[in-house]
């Protein structure tokens, strides 16, 4: 039987891409309204956000890796979206890590550090998916 | 601050951990694809003398192809999802038809995406392709 890993890698790639911008928001959000009760409550959302973009890019890379037959980078189309996905993937699974161990909030100075590469991660992954989405619809 | 820092240490060394392993199955993936995917050449050959197209139009449909093709038949076009390409024992009109009107949940339309021009141009490269090794006769 034929696996469609189009589909399935179609289907993989979404769950990391909206939650790694969905965590940043939130925390970015829980970071302006730190002195608000609300604030740690976002910040609680973008921890739990974060995590599963983390484990989330694990089936995105592995399937896409099986439906090109292990192509790491490629040509044209396909080379520009891996240019983004393979340093998207390392920054959201040291995110994910570091957060796991750190927890939902952390001190100010740092939370801003992690805000800053968490902001470059989902614009890597946002670049991933418009490749993505140039292989599929344009020409 | 310290539980931070070493966080981040354990981040960095998942995310090496991670994209070692994920080039690890690549390799792995191209290994097997290299073993199984280049179909034996057939005995026919196409019957009917038709003029070369200009070589400019072949690379403008190889480029084509990489964009819109390469991603299930493959950037040699010999086979990944969908079939091998090389020495195709079917008419032009028939090449045609299948690319503008696909396969119903095997391979999508494309007549929305290229012109007739442009699928000349992908008719044009897709005869180009011709098995290098003389065919295998098993008799």
């Amino acid at each position: 039987m034929d696996i469609p890993w189009a589909k399935i890698h179609g289907a993989a790639t979404h769950l990391p891409l909206a939650l790694a911008g969905c965590s940043w928001l939130f925390d970015a959000a829980g970071f302006a309204l730190a002195r608000r009760s609300t604030g740690p409550q976002l910040n609680v959302v973008g921890y739990w956000t974060m995590l599963l973009a983390g484990l989330g890019t694990f089936p995105a890379v592995a399937s896409g890796l099986l439906l090109t037959k292990g192509e790491v980078l490629g040509r044209d189309l396909v080379l520009f979206h891996h240019l983004f996905v393979w340093p998207a993937f390392a920054l959201l699974v040291g995110l994910a890590t570091w957060r796991a161990i750190v927890g939902a909030t952390a001190a100010p100075r740092v939370f801003g550090y992690y805000l800053a590469v968490g902001f470059i991660a989902a614009v890597l992954v946002a670049g991933a998916g418009y490749w993505g989405g140039e292989m599929l619809l344009a020409n | 601050m310290n539980r931070e820092w070493k966080a981040l240490g354990i981040a960095l060394c998942a995310s090496a951990v991670s994209l070692s392993g994920m080039f690890g199955f690549a390799q792995v993936l191209r290994n097997k694809a290299r073993a199984t995917s280049h179909e034996q050449p057939t005995n026919e050959t196409w019957p009917l003398w038709q003029p070369a197209p200009a070589p400019e139009v072949i690379a403008a449909g190889g480029k084509l192809f990489l964009n819109s093709c390469a991603h299930c038949h493959g950037a040699d076009a010999r086979g990944d999802e969908g079939p091998d390409l090389h020495d195709l024992q079917m008419s032009d009109r028939h090449i045609v038809n299948v690319i503008k009107n696909g396969f119903k949940g095997e391979m999508p339309s494309f007549a929305k995406k290229h012109s007739d021009a442009e699928i000349a141009k992908l008719l044009a490269y897709l005869r180009s392709l011709k098995n290098e090794s003389p065919p295998v006769n098993d008799q």
